[in-house]
């Protein structure tokens, strides 16, 4: 009897005991909402910081304030994509600048999305400032993980940035990220495989581009090699050659497309050369931007669509084969479409997170200014977010292989992906269907039509 | 752990003051633990159960409602869900039975008397100590067309026509059975390993009295090896089947495609689309599934036993 009574003493001790720790609800909470920081608008808070004086809450949104020197004492960590180490180099002189001191927690790409929401899930403050692919501007913005940011960078400090990579960091007319760097993808070529072949000039148009295929392709050497790897670099590629085609990825009244007239042309051209015309190196379904650039390097492609930050590399004999043999350009168009290509301009986010944020915010105003963008073009070749750089004398003379001009002709021609919060699944729908119809599983139009219904379905589930 | 301390407990509790004292205080030592148990094990299993009830979308601003068994449905419903199910099936079947056939056989061979036996029972360790994304980049390089090395050897080796370059990962079948064959490589190291543990237990006596009966290899492995191993062979094949069910970061490395197992889905309904509701329904139901399979091994177990 008493051994019984003991057992449901013990049972009822820890049942209770398990309740306090699961706590009593242990039904999630709703997102809230409170800005707890002020994120005061800049004219106003000029006033205030004239009249307070010494006392600086480290903790605001402050633009005013960034350059306070009770800021120097504080310390900064940031999540940026550094595979060879420049980055943390050139992020390094900040500290130099102003006295702040960073601390830079490098990543590869594939891996920066996961590093950055487990951060937020886990309410952690270690990290206070991240970098911001343009696609997850809604999500970030959405799901309350960044500050808000377009009220608190002032307005003529906005209108300095190029307009692409301005929008590429906002989400419904809102800022989530400081731009970063410029970008979007461009076309290169081999100058001297295309000799071989016959041609002076690159392809203007996809049309061109296919007949000069056929002729550049023999034993050992396609004509070209693609990042179409079931992953975002497909969607990359898959959105410029759908503009070129004349389509679009949005309906008229802001809703998304992706199964219009131009995409399945898009599609359907992309099948035939890697399935018909087969001048497309085949391996290009298991390879990301990384593998073409390294086929194009050995000089095992003619040409290819790729991001910025080539050169000088292509013209370095250490790591290049095609030394002085190559050069860059407008991606082809088609038709009435003179050019079109896809956005990959970044910017940094600062944390809701963040315990540090008038010196993230110092940060995001170093970063922003001539003094990163500047060295940033120098010596690692990625493209400025201020307009004023691209006539800057300090940055021609820097380009010895006059591609800035070329690179800026591209930039017109951007086109930016959709943002919102579902587009991380809406993409995994996307490259799963057009890579069906690219490996022969599935005819072009039926792929871009079951994706248009599973991102409907997405979409609807979602509410 | 814990059950034969709490065991313990209830008789002492009858016992004297001074059993009293001891069960205080070893109730107080275990604390800590109990407390870092609950809250890392069992408190998210509680939690994930109740969120899988409520529609939970972290990333799009939305509230959180009470959708009762809503999850539940749509998962039932979600065509992604049964062809993540059949790959994971493909997966653990596959890989779990040619585990089998592979670490018996090399158990089989690590358990006979040779020169530089301690040398192979080492050795054969490597590929299960490597991290598994290390082996997945490994095997990737091997599939990669053009210069991987399967294409490169089945030129060599007159297989492969020279013109022909197939590309190995084109579909989510190509896919599972390419991871597959990365993971059976990786993982009969620690099939042999329990085989052989079961190996070296049986008496030698058996064989010799099979031997003096006639028998041959095959009658032996048959008659003794494979009966008396059985115990052996049900804990390692259990415990692969559980291992081979949750499949997901060998996979990553070979693809984007999140239907190529329930965990990958899991994973990116979680963690890519937040949707903490529905993969917290979605992770119950893959659960149930391993229970289930728990439940079907602690029969065998106990069947097993009773025949002993």
């Amino acid at each position: 009897m008493k051994n019984k009574f003991g057992v449901t003493k013990f049972f009822v001790i820890a049942l209770t005991f398990l309740m306090l720790i699961v706590g009593c609800s242990p039904a999630p909470k709703t997102a809230s909402n409170s800005d707890s920081s002020a994120s005061k608008t800049p004219d106003s808070s000029a006033t205030s910081s004239a009249s307070s004086g010494g006392a600086v809450d480290l903790n605001t949104l402050d633009w005013t304030k960034a350059d306070d020197p009770a800021v120097k004492n504080e310390e900064v960590t940031i999540l940026a994509v550094d595979n060879d180490g420049t980055v943390s180099k050139m992020m390094q002189r900040f500290t130099a600048d102003t006295g702040i001191k960073l601390k830079i927690l490098p990543v590869d790409y594939n891996s920066l999305y996961n590093k950055i929401t487990t951060a937020a899930l886990s309410n952690s403050s270690d990290i206070d400032l991240v970098e911001m692919d343009t696609i997850w501007a809604g999500q970030f913005m959405s799901g309350n993980i960044v500050e808000d940011l377009t009220n608190v960078v002032p307005a003529d400090i906005q209108s300095q940035f190029t307009q692409s990579s301005l929008s590429s960091v906002q989400f419904n007319k809102k800022l989530a990220a400081m731009p970063y760097f410029s970008s979007t993808k461009h076309f290169y070529w081999n100058k001297k495989m295309l000799k071989d072949a016959g041609y002076d000039a690159p392809p203007k148009t996809w049309s061109e581009f296919r007949e000069m295929s056929k002729k550049l392709t023999k034993s050992g050497q396609y004509a070209s090699g693609w990042s179409w790897k079931q992953a975002e670099g497909l969607n990359c590629d898959f959105v410029g050659m759908v503009y070129s085609f004349g389509g679009s990825f949005f309906k008229e009244d802001g809703t998304l497309n992706v199964n219009s007239d131009g995409a399945v042309k898009a599609l359907q051209y992309m099948t035939d050369l890697i399935r018909t015309d087969k001048t497309i190196d085949p391996a290009s379904l298991q390879w990301t931007e990384d593998e073409v650039k390294k086929a194009f390097f050995a000089g095992k492609i003619a040409m290819m669509s790729n991001w910025e930050g080539m050169y000088p590399a292509l013209n370095d004999p250490t790591q290049s084969k095609v030394v002085d043999q190559t050069d860059v350009g407008l991606l082809p168009g088609e038709g009435n479409v003179v050019s079109a290509t896809v956005t990959g301009s970044e910017g940094i986010s600062i944390m809701k997170s963040s315990k540090h944020k008038l010196a993230s915010l110092a940060f995001l105003k170093w970063m922003g200014s001539k003094s990163f963008q500047e060295p940033s073009f120098i010596e690692r070749g990625q493209y400025p977010v201020l307009q004023a750089l691209y006539s800057d004398p300090k940055v021609k003379a820097a380009d010895k292989t006059n591609t800035i001009d070329k690179i800026l002709a591209q930039f017109q021609y951007g086109q930016n992906r959709p943002n919102g919060p579902g587009y991380v699944e809406w993409a995994d729908i996307l490259s799963s269907e057009v890579f069906k119809a690219l490996a022969g599983n599935k005819p072009p139009k039926q792929a871009l039509d079951d994706a248009a219904q599973k991102i409907t379905e997405a979409q609807k589930k979602a509410q | 752990m814990r059950k034969p301390a709490k065991g313990g407990a209830v008789s002492s509790l009858r016992l004297s003051r001074r059993g009293r004292k001891d069960l205080l205080l070893a109730f107080l030592l275990l604390l800590p633990t109990i407390y870092i148990l609950l809250k890392t094990f069992v408190s998210p299993i509680i939690e994930s159960l109740v969120w899988s009830f409520y529609k939970y979308n972290l990333m799009d601003g939305s509230d959180v409602i009470w959708v009762g068994f809503r999850n539940y449905k749509q998962i039932f419903g979600l065509n992604e869900f049964w062809v993540s199910m059949e790959n994971t099936a493909y997966f653990t079947v596959f890989t779990v039975g040619a585990e089998l056939v592979f670490g018996f056989f090399s158990a089989l061979l690590l358990n006979q008397m040779f020169g530089g036996r301690l040398f192979f029972r080492g050795i054969i360790i490597i590929p299960w100590a490597m991290l598994t994304l290390v082996n997945g980049l490994m095997w990737n390089w091997i599939y990669q067309p053009g210069y991987g090395g399967l294409t490169v050897i089945l030129h060599k080796l007159g297989m492969l026509s020279a013109n022909s370059n197939p590309i190995w990962l084109t579909n989510s079948f190509k896919i599972m059975t390419f991871a597959s064959i990365a993971d059976i490589w990786k993982m009969t190291p620690y099939m042999t390993l329990l085989l052989l543990a079961g190996l070296q237990s049986l008496p030698s006596s058996l064989y010799e009295a099979a031997v003096m009966d006639g028998a041959g290899f095959w009658k032996k492995i048959w008659h003794i090896t494979l009966p008396q191993l059985k115990p052996a062979i049900i804990v390692a094949v259990v415990l692969r089947i559980i291992g081979a069910f949750r499949v997901y970061d060998i996979l990553t490395v070979f693809s984007g495609d999140p239907t190529t197992s329930v965990s990958f889905l899991t994973y990116n309904y979680a963690f890519r689309y937040f949707y903490l509701g529905k993969a917290s329904a979605m992770a119950w139901i893959s659960t149930l599934f391993i229970l289930a399979l728990i439940l079907v091994y602690i029969r065998m177990l106990k069947r097993n036993s009773e025949l002993e």
